[in-house]
């Protein structure tokens, strides 16, 4: 066999998705010039290690794997960048439902939260094994709104917060839709994690069965961040009604952009629209994100699967086919 | 083993000479025998109604499982448009008249004559139905290649001389592939003179074959020759089969892209081949696209050469098209086309190392003077003054021309990379140019038909060199073609024209990634919109020029990028723009200048770089929504507020009758008929959604459709192949897909075949062929235990699957697999060595095998003895603490721990002991210093990390491909003897008894022992006993006494038994009366419970109200 061929890479950008292709894809990959110019070059300490908490990596790895995957994840459960585990368990894993994973096995429990800085959180992940390979999905209905449900949590702070948050929320909400319900979780003890934060996962599921969510997170900023960038704005933090107001507003706003996904999964969404067997996928998106569209060109490189992108005028969202790679699930055995 | 070179015996089979399966067979042959008389016999139809109710339910169950048997899984048919021509291999041993039938085959078909078999030869059999015509050569290799892509063959069969092995090993080949359909063809028939042994030989070869696939199977008898070809009837009726035939739809070709070469060239540029004969060459290969669709970038494996990327695609006019729809019944003449490059009769014609350029015309065979070097100088057998004469000017013709023709072949090349610019418009006119043909209008398939186009060679090599100047001359206007074509660009850009693009532009392009590097770095994850530059410009050649393309201006932007910018120039003019200001600004036009470009970039990256969690900013959505009318944001909820409640209902109510109404459909079709509507469903929208798109982004998308005529570039493949090449040997080209080009173990089951003479040794090179690939490589068997442990087997069992697992390139689960041990093809023997499947690949092994460690005691405490010889080391100890241990005498015990402190005490007295390796262990019982002891544990094996694929392809096709040896061979050839271990020799077992020392009891010990325990000592006695000498004799009183007693004990006896006899009767009728009492007394007790209750109670409810008042 001729030596080794590697797919040159540059960049710090997307390592999680790069990762992720290059293994499902079997191609070898050399990254190149992690962050060559900053002031520390090379991988950052949360980066070493392969696998960070709530990845949507593993779930789509997991999905490939000889036999199904059930792992216990420790460090930061909601944070103010990815999404959290409610919108995980609220929105990630319907998607991945859509796409004919089956739904037994497919869990994620909360078993504590961790915010940052200090994180602490616990989550039990369990994804099972696709059979032969995900279906294809024509999913460009988006429907309408038919209810809102959430869950907000404090840890290490009074309850008061989120019910602050939940109020000035809802009442958004209310004057468009009745059916809003938000729950509270609030955690004490060990189960709150080790620092303290507040924040709320909304999800509003429309009657074609779409999940679109939002979240936010109240809590101290890590520390080589806040050295970074955010120095005159340090430690101040933002009042739960305004809190409230916001991620209501965000919620609204993913629903104005329309799209079977908020913009978070957008990504999720076309990676699972790849793997699919050589059926024709159509989803619709709102705007696209810049992940998103990151995604889409990793997809290509490392997969060979192109979207033909279809902006639809009349609806502000961009309508996306694509033809499936083909993967299956090769390492589960035949019985 | 002792008898390495012999055959193994085999159990003879004994056929029955008892039981049902014997009376079965008799009482069968009866039956046929008076089934007049059962007729006769059976009016009644009463009779046979079901009397059983179990025997009917049983039966009827039985009828609805052999139902459900036949049902398969449907698969989705993903091919559209017209099928690829279905491969009929052509498959026989030698001199069996395989070509022949091809001649008469196509003859029948195109009414021409066929001068020489080579390569594949494509013909149009019917309106809806196209046939390529294979002939298998003689040679397992590509046996195994043509069972891979054959969907129907036609085993052909000596019938004077019988079935030969190349046939079953064939048959065998297909059902490792999914067995492709098959057709038998008898011939050689005029042979046998006399016609009753004819009809016999027809009906056993039939039956034999029978046996051999299943009952019923097409056989065809050829019966003889006229005028050198076969009855014209015979192959009229031959031909029929074949255009019916229906052909199942086979897994592992469905998911795969595959292409069978049917013509061949060489494209290196020929100043690279003077330097350097045996430099890389570059290979273009064309064919019609089966299996399924091919993408750009698909690796491919060409069967006997290697792997390879593809380094170009094209998809050309069909060389030989199905007529067009019009209604007629059959075919036109004219649209009797057919196709055969490699054959000579197409255009082109192969020969070692050159390609000629044939205008053919069959009538006049004058332009056969090409191939006079090649092999069809058989064929004109007495020839003209004239022919000679024109034969002889073309020879020194093309001795003159050759280097141009040479340059001509490179250029063509080229130019066809340039045309395909336009491909989409004139698609057909390059095909045609490319053969040669050029000023002719006339369509290159038909030439056959036309004999005007007798013009010769030189005609078409002036019009190479014309075309060279042309395409020069293009270059520049290509430049401005491409704006117009850029969609086709993109993906047709052949290698050269890329290279040409380079130069200074090159720069810029770095320059700018560096540039947006710096500024990217901080927004980890966010980089900015359109910017790929930072998303690894440097791994593929393609995205480079995209780059190049869009800096130097506009026009070759790619498709998939400007609808990119498209819509984010939408998005802006739609919504964003609204939402965010409440009036749209027009500046932004869809024209693409660099500077919209980077402004676009700009405020993009404004918003790019704002916390993600939150959709977009969110307070200022807010403020919108204060702002503007609500009524907006009404439309995307169900109900506005005063509503609410109703269609909340309505909702619920929807989702209450869907799933019912669903749920009534599954009732009415079968789950099967479901299924299938399902997958037709699919398939529907695939077609829909694929036809909206336009054709450069269909191709983009899904890749070449099935059946399109495709021209594959390859770079860098061995000169070996180029020139070995031989066009009687199939090219097979398998699309690779992800994964499967990796390396790894793989797990088989596999069965050695029956016929093979030998089992399997384990690490026994074999050479394997699964999915697209033959490769040799080292395998060690295995068996699965009870308790899921793979354990190692030195050799195949004899007639049970077992499991391989092996080293190499990867295929996926399911893949049938053929093994092979031995290439040649002078031998007798059946080849094939095992069958089977993979069940699933690894990374890791674990197979495992027994070890017996053995020790024997250095030291015996009372139960624990320190055991010798079992480890080397005290690390090894460590490893094994707790381990069991045995015996020989069946002590169990156990390993504790090293024996470090006590030696060393014994060191010190003695001074002797200082090894390591010495284990403590402790034993149910002592154990004896003769003892052996045993640790029986699992040991992992190894599997040899070995294979070499099998490059055919590149050696002279007559000579055995030669790789690893087996250790036999080895030895044979070195002469070696096989190593003996004296202890393995087996030599009869000498057991002398064992002699046991008297037990001596110390003398204190006695003196303490109590009297019983003590050992008496009894003198010894000189002489013997008097008793033991003498019988004893009873005297006649002494007998009669004894009876008299026995008597009356007999006496006693029977009054005891009478006396116990009579007690027991007595003692049941007390009983009886007992329990009768009881009984009474009971119900006596019961009432004056109740009473007493009744009594209670209404004192109790005086007492309450009397409380109560």
């Amino acid at each position: 066999m001729a030596k080794t061929n590697y797919m040159r890479l540059k960049g710090s950008q997307n390592l999680r998705l790069r990762l992720l292709l290059s293994t499902l894809s079997s191609t070898p990959i050399i990254i190149d010039d992690i962050r060559a110019d900053d002031t520390w070059p090379g991988l950052r300490p949360h980066e070493i290690s392969l696998l960070r908490l709530i990845e949507r990596p593993l779930i789509v790895l997991g999905l490939f794997g000889k036999k199904p995957l059930s792992i216990r994840l420790k460090g930061i459960t909601n944070d103010s960048k990815d999404p959290s585990v409610d919108t995980f368990r609220s929105t990630t894993l319907q998607i991945l439902k859509r796409f004919g994973v089956p739904a037994e096995g497919l869990e994620l429990k909360i078993e504590s939260r961790g915010v940052p800085p200090k994180g602490g959180g616990e989550v039990i992940l369990s994804v099972p094994i696709v059979r032969d390979s995900l279906t294809a999905v024509n999913w460009i209905d988006e429907g309408m709104v038919k209810r809102i449900r959430g869950v907000s949590f404090s840890t290490r702070v009074s309850v008061q917060f989120e019910n602050t948050v939940i109020h000035s929320s809802r009442g958004i909400f209310n004057r468009l839709l009745p059916d809003v319900h938000i729950f509270t979780d609030h955690k004490a003890g060990v189960q709150a994690g080790n620092s303290p934060g507040y924040g709320v996962s909304l999800v509003a599921e429309t009657t074609s069965g779409c999940y679109i969510s939002a979240d936010t997170v109240v809590s101290y900023a890590r520390k080589e961040e806040t050295a970074d960038m955010e120095d005159d704005e340090k430690m101040d933090l933002k009042p739960p009604e305004d809190v409230g107001v916001e991620i209501a507003s965000a919620l609204l706003g993913e629903i104005e952009q329309g799209g079977v996904v908020d913009s978070t999964h957008q990504g999720l969404l076309f990676l699972l629209c790849a793997f699919c067997p050589q059926d024709v996928s159509k989803i619709r998106v709102g705007k696209l994100s810049p992940y998103g569209i990151e995604t889409l060109r990793h997809i290509r490189d490392f997969l060979g699967v192109k979207f033909a992108i279809k902006p639809d005028p009349s609806t502000g969202t961009v309508i996306l086919k694509c033809v499936g790679c083909g993967l299956k699930n090769l390492s589960r055995k035949v019985s | 083993m002792a008898a390495i070179g012999e055959e193994q015996s085999h159990k003879a089979h004994r056929s029955r000479q008892a039981g049902p399966k014997k009376k079965g067979k008799a009482s069968k042959k009866k039956k046929g025998q008076n089934s007049e008389d059962n007729k006769n016999q059976s009016q009644n139809p009463k009779a046979f109604a079901f009397r059983s109710n179990v025997k009917a339910k049983r039966l009827q169950s039985r009828a609805v499982e052999k139902e459900q048997r036949k049902l398969h899984i449907p698969t989705i048919d993903r091919s559209t448009g017209d099928p690829a021509p279905y491969v009929v291999v052509v498959q026989g041993p030698p001199k069996v008249g395989k070509s022949l039938l091809i001649k008469c085959l196509v003859k029948h078909y195109t009414k021409h004559n066929l001068p020489d078999v080579r390569g594949p030869i494509t013909v149009v059999s019917g309106k809806q139905r196209r046939v390529q015509f294979v002939e298998c050569p003689n040679d397992i290799n590509a046996m195994i290649d043509c069972a891979k892509f054959a969907d129907l063959a036609l085993l052909l069969v000596d019938g004077s001389y019988g079935f030969e092995m190349e046939t079953f090993e064939f048959l065998n080949l297909m059902q490792a592939q999914g067995f492709p359909r098959i057709m038998g063809v008898l011939t050689h028939l005029d042979k046998f003179k006399d016609v009753k042994k004819l009809r016999k030989t027809k009906q056993r070869l039939k039956h034999r074959f029978w046996t051999e696939t299943k009952e019923g199977t097409k056989l065809f008898y050829l019966s003889g020759l006229i005028h050198g070809k076969y009855h014209k009837r015979e192959v009229h009726n031959l031909a029929r089969f074949i255009s019916v035939m229906k052909f199942p739809p086979l897994s592992f070709r469905g998911s795969h892209p595959y292409v069978l070469a049917d013509r061949f060239e060489d494209i290196t540029p020929p100043e690279k081949v003077q330097g350097d004969k045996k430099c890389d060459r570059n290979v273009i290969i064309y064919g019609y696209l089966r299996g399924c669709n091919l993408k750009k970038g698909t690796k491919v494996h060409i069967a006997g050469v290697g792997d390879y990327g593809l380094a170009g695609i094209t998809s050309l006019a069909d060389p030989c098209p199905l007529p067009s729809a019009a209604k007629k019944k059959g075919l036109r003449d004219k649209e009797k086309l057919f196709y055969a490059p490699m054959s000579g009769v197409g255009d082109l014609l192969y020969d070692k190392d050159a390609v000629y350029i044939n205008i053919n015309d069959h009538f006049v065979q004058f332009s056969k003077g090409a191939d006079e070097n090649g092999g069809t100088a058989s064929q004109g057998k007495s020839r003209d003054v004239g022919v000679e004469l024109v034969k002889s000017l073309q020879n020194t013709k093309y001795s003159i021309d050759e280097k141009l023709e040479k340059s001509f072949i490179n250029l063509f090349g080229r130019k066809l990379d340039n045309l395909e610019v336009d491909a989409s418009v004139a698609e057909h006119q390059s095909c045609k140019d490319d053969e040669g043909v050029g000023s002719d209008e006339e369509s290159g398939d038909d030439d056959m038909d036309d004999p005007g186009s007798s013009d010769d060679d030189v005609n078409v090599e002036g019009n190479g060199t014309m075309e060279t100047q042309a395409d020069d001359a293009s270059d520049d206007e290509q430049e401005d073609l491409r704006g117009n074509f850029e969609e086709q660009l993109e993906f047709h850009n052949g290698r050269i024209r890329k290279k040409a693009i380079f130069g200074n532009e090159e720069n810029e392009a770095d320059e700018q990634v560096s540039d947006e590097d710096g500024g990217d770095d901080d927004g980890e994850d966010d980089n900015g919109e359109v910017d790929e530059e930072t998303s690894g410009s440097d791994y593929s050649e393609d995205d480079e020029t995209d780059e190049d393309m869009e800096d130097g201006g506009m026009g070759n932007a790619a498709r998939w990028r400007e609808s990119l910018l498209d819509r984010t120039v939408s998005r802006k003019n739609t919504n964003l723009m609204q939402l965010v200001y409440g009036t749209s600004t027009s500046k932004l036009a869809p024209d693409m200048s660099e500077q919209q470009r980077s402004s676009d970039d700009e405020s993009e990256d404004d918003e790019f770089f704002r916390p993600k969690g939150e959709g977009s900013k969110p307070s200022q959505i807010a403020d919108s929504w204060i702002c503007t009318s609500t009524f907006l944001w009404k439309q995307k909820f169900t109900e506005g507020v005063d509503n609410g409640n109703v269609d909340i209902r309505d909702d619920e109510t929807d989702e209450a009758t869907e799933p019912k109404t669903e749920r009534n459909k599954a009732n009415e079709g079968s789950f099967f008929e479901k299924l299938k509507e399902e997958i037709e469903l699919r398939k529907q929208m695939n077609l829909a959604e694929l036809n909206d798109l336009d054709e450069a982004t269909r191709i983009e998308i899904e890749g070449f459709r099935t059946g399109t005529y495709v021209r594959l570039e390859i770079h860098a493949v061995p000169y070996e192949m180029v020139e070995y090449f031989d066009p009687c040997h199939p090219i097979l080209v398998g699309g690779i897909s992800l994964g499967e080009d990796n390396v790894g173990y793989m797990q088989a089951k596999i069965k050695r075949h029956r016929w093979h003479k030998k089992v399997l040794k384990t690490r026994d090179p074999i050479i394997v062929s699964t999915g697209w690939r033959r490769y040799q490589t080292t395998p060690v068997y295995a068996i699965e235990d009870r308790n899921g442990r793979h354990r190692m087997l030195k050799y195949t069992p004899e007639h049970m699957h077992c499991l391989a697992m092996f080293w190499g390139p990867l295929s996926p689960p399911k893949t049938g697999i053929i093994a092979v041990q031995n290439l040649t093809n002078n031998q007798a023997s059946f080849r094939i060595t095992a069958t089977g499947d993979i069940l699933e690949f690894n990374h890791a092994t674990k197979i495992v095998k027994k070890i017996k460690l053995v020790g024997h005691p250095c030291k015996i405490y009372k139960k624990t003895a320190l055991i010798k010889g079992m480890f080397t080391s005290d690390l090894e100890i460590a490893r094994f603490e707790g381990a069991q241990v045995q015996t020989t005498s069946k002590i169990r015990g156990q390993v504790k721990k090293a024996a470090k402190d006590v030696i060393g005490g014994e060191k010190s007295k003695k001074g002797a002991m200082s090894e390591e390796g010495i284990a403590r262990c402790t034993f149910e019982d002592k154990i004896l210093m003769s003892d052996l002891v045993f640790l029986r544990a699992w040991t992992q094996v190894d599997v040899p990390r070995f294979f070499t694929p099998l490059t055919t392809a590149l050696q002279p096709r007559d000579r055995t491909w030669k790789g690893m040896k087996t250790v036999a061979e080895l030895r044979r050839e070195l002469n070696l003897p096989v190593p003996v271990n004296k202890d393995s020799v087996y030599k009869p077992i000498e057991r002398k008894p064992r002699k046991f020392n008297p037990l001596v009891i110390p003398k204190s010990l006695q003196a303490e022992l109590p009297f019983a325990s003590k050992p008496k000592d009894i003198p010894k006695q000189r002489r013997k006993p008097l008793e033991s000498k003498r019988a004893v004799v009873i005297e006649p009183h002494e007998r009669r006494t004894l009876t008299l007693i026995q008597h009356l004990q007999r006496m006693r006896h029977d009054k005891e038994k009478k006396r116990k006899q009579k007690e027991q009767e007595k003692r049941k009728a007390l009983e009886a009366q007992k329990a009768k009492e009881e009984l009474i007394s009971k119900k006596r007790q019961r009432e004056e419970r109740r009473d007493r209750y009744r009594e209670q109670e209404k004192l109790k409810k005086k007492m309450r109200r009397t409380a109560g008042d």
